[in-house]
């Protein structure tokens, strides 16, 4: 059972957080605990994952109580809220007039009813109240760690959103390009340019430009313009600096804003540098026809996989562990994969996401690696051992599979 | 080929991205004609007939403070190239305030004009962006000296009862010849000997028969002919293959430029 109070203001910023990880697909988890409320959201083609924290202190009043244990262990039953965009989007789409009217906001569940009320108490003694059904549905979440990697930048976000604005560009990828002693804001390079491309802009910056600047060696990263763009407004928003972590390509870059009341983590598939698999798209935001592409050969690829020990292991486990609720599984490709909607658990280490790529006739190509590593909740409550082996492939030098 | 040029006053960079931006406006792509005194902006949008036509002359040395070009060959000291008008002027709206603005001509991976700017910063160190702006160099293009006008003025009056558009082409060879074509007649008229100016392109790799062409608006060509009621001190005629033609008179001490894009 969740109940928390906020004041217009801070409505404000919590509309924002909304709106940030409203961007990154159909769906947001509402995932309270008593760490505090976080907003997670992960698209289909899982290049992108958000995260919002509000630590209780952020709000007026924040109460958080687990409802009845299921397990033996003790150990509280989440409330796993799954929204869809459009419900709740709407609910905060005028900030400003917002913070100006709402005097106190109250969200609290009912789990009776599956749904979540958002309640405004406004001016002239105006009750606004706006109740959303929730669907039970596990979040993902991500075993990434910003401390793995090698290279670390700390800036204002409004130095980027200005050196973006310039760079003109209506490509739909931008790369980082760093050196011990320098950053380089830039379009992803084409290799062959002719009179209709459209232009390469670059845009360097000083290390004295950042509040912090740890780079571990030369790189090169590339990602999706427009995710980077939406989690820049946001910092802004805040005024809290952001932290880009980042390390080979390949891997996720994990922008980071870290405030004393919030905490937001966005990761981003970058685009890899194998350019042996397959063909290579200019661009990591999949169409929507590639995307479907990728599912159904991931689907093709795991039937026929046997070699995959981690993975066919994981995947058994889950299903031993956790029988499939036919019900409530959608699509059914992606439940066979790290799933984001049924309750097919599995836990998804790195190099199988990877693997699956390599599949037979898939004309994914691995560059839009992920950042797989995707686990649920659940998986915590029993201590398998072979979670502990699907958690150890996911190792960074476990780039073998690619 | 070589160009670097350098702006650093406010003003002239102003002036010049305002320029851009109306070029932009004007045509999807252009034809940036360098030469050691001047920059000429040419819309090479083809046109049909009715359309509007344009170009554009800036003395360098009123934007400038830096300018250096060297052309295809010492006689024909000048560069000509195409890039899409947009290119440039978002590129210059990246120098809104800047301390300097730097633009040369480059060849990384391909032709490119590149426009690198000098901000000014937050912190002591000034932050520089560039735009590498992907350019067509255009070559095949030839100069020759025109056959007296009135001679021109009535063999295409002739013409213009057949057809409503022309080629007009010449080769180093001082040959020229207006032809038109019809589904019924081709008419062809040929002038020999007419010699062609030393600032010919004699580096390129061309043939001295090979012809450059291009196609234009009958009534345009007509109209400058017939406004010419005297002969002049000097005719010459610069033809690009396929983007325009280039008519240079000089009377006494009054230059006149005509210019007449190609049609699609």
């Amino acid at each position: 059972v969740l109940k928390c109070w906020m004041n217009g203001s801070q409505v404000k910023v919590f509309g924002k957080a909304v709106q940030t990880v409203a961007r990154v697909s159909e769906a947001l988890w509402l995932d309270p605990s008593e760490k505090g409320l976080a907003l997670r959201s992960v698209n289909s083609c899982h290049s992108t994952y958000g995260y919002v924290l509000f630590s209780p202190v952020f709000f007026q009043h924040y109460q958080w109580s687990a409802s009845a244990t299921v397990t033996d262990n003790d150990i509280p039953l989440n409330l796993n809220c799954k929204l869809a965009i459009k419900s709740i989007l709407p609910i905060f789409r005028c900030l400003t007039s917002l913070e100006r009217n709402v005097e106190k906001c109250r969200i609290f569940t009912r789990s009776d009813k599956c749904k979540v009320v958002f309640q405004f108490f406004c001016r002239h003694g105006l009750k606004r109240t706006h109740n959303v059904s929730f669907e039970e549905s596990q979040p993902l979440k991500t075993l990434l760690e910003k401390n793995m990697c090698t290279n670390l930048l700390m800036i204002n976000p409004r130095l980027l959103t200005e050196a973006i604005v310039l760079l003109t560009s209506n490509q739909e990828d931008v790369t980082f390009a760093v050196t011990p002693g320098n950053f380089c804001l830039k379009n992803s390079s084409e290799e062959s340019l002719d009179l209709t491309s459209s232009v390469y802009s670059e845009m360097f910056f000083g290390p004295e430009e950042f509040d912090f600047f740890q780079v571990g060696f030369d790189t090169e990263i590339t990602f999706c313009f427009k995710e980077l763009k939406g989690i820049l407004t946001f910092s802004e928003a805040i005024h809290a600096p952001i932290s880009i972590y980042f390390d080979l390509p390949g891997k996720p870059v994990i922008l980071s804003i870290d405030d004393m009341l919030l905490e937001a983590n966005f990761i981003l598939a970058t685009l890899s540098d194998y350019p042996s698999k397959a063909s290579s798209p200019q661009s990591l935001c999949l169409s929507q026809a590639r995307r479907s592409d990728w599912t159904l050969s991931s689907a093709k690829a795991s039937k026929s996989r046997n070699s995959q020990a981690p993975e066919s292991i994981s995947r058994t486990a889950a299903k031993r562990l956790f029988p499939k609720d036919p019900s409530k599984s959608s699509s059914t490709v992606e439940t066979k994969r790290a799933s984001v909607n049924g309750d097919d658990i599995s836990e998804v280490p790195e190099t199988v996401v990877s693997d699956t790529e390599a599949g037979p006739g898939s004309s994914h190509p691995t560059k839009f690696s992920c950042f797989g590593a995707f686990y649920s909740e659940q998986q915590e409550h029993v201590s398998h051992p072979l979670d502990s082996l699907a958690i150890a492939s996911d190792s960074e030098e476990d780039a073998s599979g690619r | 080929m070589k160009f670097r040029a350098k702006i650093v006053d406010a003003a002239c960079l102003n002036h010049f991205t305002r320029v851009s931006n109306m070029i932009a406006k004007l045509a999807k792509t252009c034809s940036l004609r360098i030469s050691p005194d001047k920059l000429n902006f040419i819309l090479s949008d083809k046109l049909a007939s009715g359309g509007v036509s344009m170009w554009c002359e800036l003395e360098q040395e009123n934007f400038f403070s830096e300018f250096q070009m060297e052309g295809v060959s010492a006689e024909n000291n000048e560069i000509y190239l195409e890039l899409t008008s947009e290119n440039l002027s978002r590129a210059l709206k990246t120098a809104q305030n800047a301390r300097a603005l730097k633009i040369k001509l480059t060849n990384k991976h391909f032709p490119c004009l590149t426009v690198s700017v000098e901000l000014f910063s937050s912190s002591s160190s000034s932050r520089i962006v560039t735009h590498d702006i992907p350019i067509k160099v255009i070559s095949n293009s030839v100069s020759i000296y025109l056959p007296a006008l009135k001679t021109m003025k009535s063999v295409v009056e002739k013409m213009k009862n057949i057809s409503n558009h022309l080629v007009i082409e010449a080769n180093l060879n001082g040959e020229l010849n207006l032809k038109i074509e019809t589904e019924l007649v081709c008419v062809t008229t040929h002038f020999k000997d007419l010699g062609n100016p030393p600032s010919c392109n004699t580096s390129q790799d061309r043939r001295p028969e090979d012809m450059a062409e291009v196609h234009v608006d009958i009534k345009k060509l007509l109209q400058f002919l017939a406004g010419q009621q005297v002969t002049p001190t000097r005719a010459l005629c610069n033809i690009v293959s396929n983007r325009i033609v280039h008519f240079d008179l000089l009377h006494e001490d009054v230059s006149l430029q005509y210019f007449i894009p190609a049609l699609s």
